[in-house]
């Protein structure tokens, strides 16, 4: 069965060529090609005026297409809280646990870097208020150069990887989440992102048409600080999404390095 | 432009796009192994973004952040697809996360992730 | 366009790693490849003048490639 699909496939990609490319897929660096004129004309042109953001895909993401990356955030808050769901049972403690003889011989106490000469909790401690500082910046200039809410977001949850990674007991977490918390921190990412559209509903305006935020703005202040304040939600969720799924996966996480007990399972 | 260039804006990119692809689909159908599943589905998305972006390209064309002496529409690259895609890239390491999380209880509740392990367990 | 023959050449070097990919036999060893494949991934959405789904793919990867990793300690690693 396995095999007759495979020479299915292969037969699908020598045909590909002759039939396919005839006409109905565009040249590439076509200007006048369907994909780049009806709409994409109009926000490139009208962008700067109407949504203050010099970054074109910022203001088409975070203005002209904001209820579509509303429900992208709730998407990821939602692949969060399954992978919570999934793995929410109690493992066998016998399973987890298995004692790794060669793993304690070469390291009599557990925890103690194997390595003297490179200091991993000096360099992390040097590393991290960087990376936290890199994402503050990438997240407040989103619509004047490259980046945004999703990046910012993903950079902040890198830095809480890297903070995992130092040995335990040596030092202070710069910021400690479990299970619940991390999950309910995302929530609330994806509540502020819906709580903007709340408000300019209470202005008198539609969905997240920021012209009517109520807190008297001229036109370009109002369009910046409703980009900002859903771009803030983003940044939120992603984070929280990020640590929900790196600390369900971890909790586990089992210690089998021996090569005895591996060959004793197997 | 040579004759090469054409041949590569008509057909080239687009038929090693549509390779990279059909690998990915292969790949998901006859590795046994979950893990080498999941990796080409990421590798499958990351064709179809390709095909997305192709479309968005444009001649004489810079990137879509705003220089103060051009207005024209026809002086930028296609903004719309990169913001479509920017969310869904960010969505496929969501379902990474999931299907690893299904991964690790596969794992617990049979003993392997290899298919053929997993059906024999079944029909013992 | 220049840009064409460097896509090409990109595009080809994905399918290889592709290759490596589907016919590896260690998983941490795909794992590593996978990474690299993102790499790769990131400066063709550069070449291609998409800069921010290029930033958006070079920490995604990083990521993904970390729960591959965490993952692998939990299963085995040599595949038939």
């Amino acid at each position: 069965m396995r095999k007759v699909l495979a020479i299915i496939t292969l037969v699908i990609i020598l045909l590909i060529p002759t039939f396919l490319f005839d006409g109905i897929m565009p040249s590439i660096g076509d200007p006048n090609s369907a994909p780049n004129t009806h709409v994409s004309d109009y926000y490139i042109e009208n962008s700067v005026e109407m949504t203050n953001s010099p970054n074109m895909v910022t203001g088409i993401l975070a203005d002209f297409r904001g209820f579509d990356t509303m429900f992208e955030t709730t998407v990821m808050f939602l692949a969060g809280l399954g992978a919570v769901l999934i793995l929410s049972n109690r493992p066998n403690i016998k399973k987890r646990f298995i004692i790794p003889r060669n793993y304690i011989k070469q390291r009599p106490n557990i925890g103690a870097p194997r390595y003297k000469t490179i200091n991993k909790d000096v360099m992390i401690t040097l590393f991290e208020p960087l990376m936290m500082i890199y994402a503050a910046y990438v997240y407040f200039h989103g619509e004047i150069s490259l980046g945004g809410g999703f990046q910012a977001g993903a950079v902040l949850g890198l830095a809480y990887i890297i903070d995992v990674m130092i040995v335990p007991g040596r030092r202070k977490k710069l910021f400690a989440l479990d299970k619940g918390n991390a999950l309910s921190i995302g929530g609330i990412g994806t509540f502020i992102y819906a709580l903007t559209g709340i408000l300019t509903m209470t202005g008198g305006g539609l969905c997240l048409e920021y012209d009517k935020l109520p807190f008297g703005l001229s036109h370009a202040e109002s369009h910046s600080a409703g980009i900002l304040m859903i771009e803030l939600g983003v940044t939120i969720c992603v984070m929280a999404t990020i640590i929900t799924i790196l600390n369900a996966i971890m909790g586990r996480v089992r210690f089998d390095d021996d090569p005895i007990k591996r060959r004793e399972d197997a | 432009m040579t004759s090469l260039e054409t041949f590569l804006a008509a057909k080239g990119i687009y038929f090693l796009t549509f390779l990279l692809l059909f690998l990915g689909l292969y790949g998901m159908i006859t590795c046994g192994n979950y893990m080498k599943k999941l990796i080409c589905m990421n590798i499958m998305q990351v064709a179809v973004i390709f095909i997305f972006l192709c479309l968005a390209q444009k001649d004489g064309g810079t990137i879509p952040v705003l220089f103060s002496n051009l207005r024209n529409a026809e002086d930028y690259i296609n903004p719309l697809p990169h913001a479509l895609m920017l969310t869904a890239i960010v969505v496929s390491m969501g379902t990474t996360g999931v299907g690893l999380a299904l991964l690790t209880r596969i794992k617990e509740k049979y003993g392997s992730i290899e298919e053929d392990e997993i059906i024999e367990r079944e029909n013992k | 366009m220049p840009s064409l023959f460097l896509e090409a050449v990109l595009l080809l070097i994905l399918i290889g790693i592709t290759l490596t990919i589907i016919f590896g036999k260690d998983l941490l060893t795909v794992t590593i490849v996978y990474c690299s494949f993102s790499f790769v991934t990131m400066f063709l959405y550069i070449v291609m003048g998409a800069p921010d789904v290029a930033f958006t793919e070079a920490v995604i990867g990083v990521v993904s490639t970390i729960y591959f990793i965490m993952t692998l300690k939990t299963i085995r690693r040599h595949t038939k």
